[in-house]
């Protein structure tokens, strides 16, 4: 892909409609795009909007329109700006799901390796790599005050005396530092197979080649036990 | 069967026995499931009289079945990596209940936190790791308790996806056979809240404090209530049915005030990928739109919430506030941790309180809880353990 001299890509008409008929083909897609009044009660619920340059209403506006630069605009860091709290698409009158097709513009975006993809989501890496690798997403570990520091002196509370800590929690699944909980190995060979079977594991490839070694690298390790 | 509906959030010109008369139809996916079960293309883990339902009623009027027995735990990668209370007030009291219940380590993530945040998934993937666990659950004889809301939201979607699209059958069954499982879906998406709000009148009689003097906010997670909507609990004797009855209910069972502030129906500000990698969102969320209105508004003791990633986000997020001028601080926990805090639950050894922020203690002191003393216990019990004694668990585990 090209860019300009701003960073902003460079694409044909034909690539722009591609991409539109690739969210198109969606199965969700007929059921999330319906009729829209353009009354924008989606909007004016939306928690994002209150913070962002985001409007749920725009979203179902420019799929409507059936214009593909229209639905090109918003594959940068607009979609990003999605909660996926589906406020929207419960306050719909007409039943509309923007955040559904928000989310299905994401999945083509990482799918496809798009630079804003890989830009909004490599801060998201190390979470990337708990979850994949080992079936967690969030770890007592995690919780660290050079990684949270906003979130007060206290967050020091948890890594001091971490392992003591979860063992004094009467759950015995719960009793580690390095996973929410002590997932079978079992289970993560299992999630394993389900995400090279899905792609899953193809999209981070894609999206971060360098994590999907490290990735890989694990699941090696915990196939070969 | 078709219920034809108006106004899915119940704001305007709704009737208290929330059915509604005119715009779209919203199939119930429940005829098509066990349509799908005749035909051998599925099966359906059933909530039988083992597992002693109890019926509530749903936005549309609908019945759901809550299985209160023979569970099995699906447990949250947020909760209990962050707030450990949760899943252990939730076992504590089915310990008290005598529940049968089976907590282990077979298990994974359900994943969507992952994809909400970042799309590195699909719609195969996500289903297929729901059918997973919840095919565990079924060759075990139990009944899945989803504790998430998150694993909620998209498993009552993944379910849906998964009876309306043949494609997606297929594709999952096939990977399923690969993993040595098969295709199942349980007859209901249960989350933990439900079985909390079903069981609140036997809760209820376990308190010790009286929390006539005790202000509580709700927050919904939005997961539970505006995904798949259809699906979650309304009662026409709370909020008069305008609004998802759960955490509410056991709250008022139990005598406290609920309060109602202006923002309800706001998010909490976690975003799934926001909370981790843009959280100035988060944060101002947080203060501006939940914190500063339930304090101002409805001068709360204490915040009530039904999810992982809503506690985190409204705990953690309030320290940095003081620091642009948000003096407004309110402790938060899940409904059934302050359901155990008022059932005489120890505050560190069971609601383990002691790893949220926002401080707590003036709750308690409210309350009348000692939470001192609680205090010198665990720290006691921690050195207990630092000597290689065994720790005290709720249930054996092989």
């Amino acid at each position: 892909m090209e860019y300009d001299e701003n960073g902003v890509s460079i694409v044909s008409n034909d690539f722009k409609k591609e991409i539109f008929e690739e969210a198109k083909k969606d199965f969700r897609y007929e059921e999330y795009v319906r009729g829209c009044l353009n009354c924008g009660v989606c909007t004016g619920g939306c928690p994002p909007h209150r913070f962002f340059d985001f409007s749920p209403r725009m979203v179902l506006q420019n799929c409507k329109s059936n214009d593909p630069a229209l639905v090109w605009g918003m594959m940068d860091e607009y979609i990003w700006a999605c909660f996926q709290c589906f406020t929207c698409a419960m306050i719909c009158p007409f039943l509309n799901n923007p955040g559904g097709v928000i989310a299905i513009l994401r999945e083509i975006s990482v799918r496809r390796g798009f630079e804003s993809a890989k830009k909004v989501l490599k801060p998201y890496s190390r979470v990337l790599l708990k979850l994949t690798a080992y079936g967690n997403q969030l770890s007592p570990d995690m919780i660290q005050p050079d990684f949270f520091p906003d979130w007060g002196p206290h967050i020091g509370y948890a890594s001091q005396d971490l392992p003591l800590k979860r063992k004094a929690i009467p759950m015995p699944t719960l009793q580690v530092t390095n996973l929410a909980w002590d997932v079978a190995p079992e289970a993560m060979k299992e999630l394993y197979t389900i995400f090279e079977e899905a792609g899953v594991f193809k999209i981070i490839e894609v999206v971060d080649p360098s994590l999907y070694e490290i990735i890989q690298d694990i699941v090696d390790d915990v196939r070969s036990e | 069967m078709t219920i034809e509906i108006r106004n899915r959030l119940g704001l305007a010109d709704v009737k208290s026995d929330f059915r509604h008369i005119a715009g779209r139809k919203i199939e119930n996916i429940h005829n098509e499931l066990l349509e799908l079960e005749a035909k051998g293309e599925i099966k359906v883990i059933h909530i039988t009289d083992e597992h002693k339902p109890i019926e509530a009623e749903t936005l549309f009027g609908w019945k759901k079945k809550i299985p209160t027995t023979k569970l099995w735990h699906h447990k949250s990668c947020g909760q209990c990596g962050n707030i450990p209370g949760y899943p252990v007030s939730l076992l504590w009291f089915m310990n008290k209940f005598g529940t049968e219940y089976v907590d282990e380590r077979n298990q994974t993530s359900c994943t969507a936190w992952n994809y909400h945040g970042s799309a590195t998934s699909n719609p195969v993937g996500l289903a297929a790791v729901a059918v997973r666990n919840w095919h565990r659950s079924y060759e075990l004889g139990l009944f899945p308790l989803i504790h998430c809301a998150t694993s909620f939201g998209d498993y009552k979607e993944m379910r849906n996806l998964l009876i309306e699209n043949k494609e997606l059958r297929d594709e999952v069954r096939r990977i399923m056979h690969k993993i040595g499982r098969e295709l199942v879906i349980p007859e209901e998406i249960v989350h933990y809240s439900e079985w909390v709000h079903v069981m609140r009148f036997e809760i209820a009689k376990l308190r010790k404090y009286d929390l006539s003097n005790i202000i509580t906010t709700v927050h919904p997670a939005c997961h539970c209530y505006k995904m798949i909507p259809e699906d979650c609990i309304y009662d026409k004797d709370i909020y008069a049915g305008k609004r998802t009855a759960v955490s509410t209910g056991v709250a008022l069972a139990l005598g406290a005030q609920v309060a109602d502030y202006s923002t309800w129906y706001d998010c909490c500000g976690f975003g799934f990928r926001h909370i981790l990698t843009e959280r100035e969102a988060s944060r101002s969320f947080v203060m501006d739109r939940k914190i500063r209105p339930m304090v101002r508004e409805a001068n709360s003791d204490v915040c009530i919430t039904q999810d992982t990633g809503c506690t985190t986000t409204l705990d953690k997020n309030q320290w940095i506030g003081k620091a642009m001028g948000y003096t407004e601080q309110v402790p938060v926990m899940a409904d059934v941790m302050f359901a155990a805090l008022v059932c005489g639950a120890d505050v560190y050894k069971i609601v383990q309180l002691q790893w949220h922020t926002t401080d707590w203690r003036p709750l308690c002191e409210k309350i009348g809880i000692d939470w001192k003393k609680s205090e010198e216990e665990y720290n006691a019990y921690l050195e207990k353990l630092r000597a290689g004694e065994k720790p005290e668990n709720l249930y054996e585990y092989a």
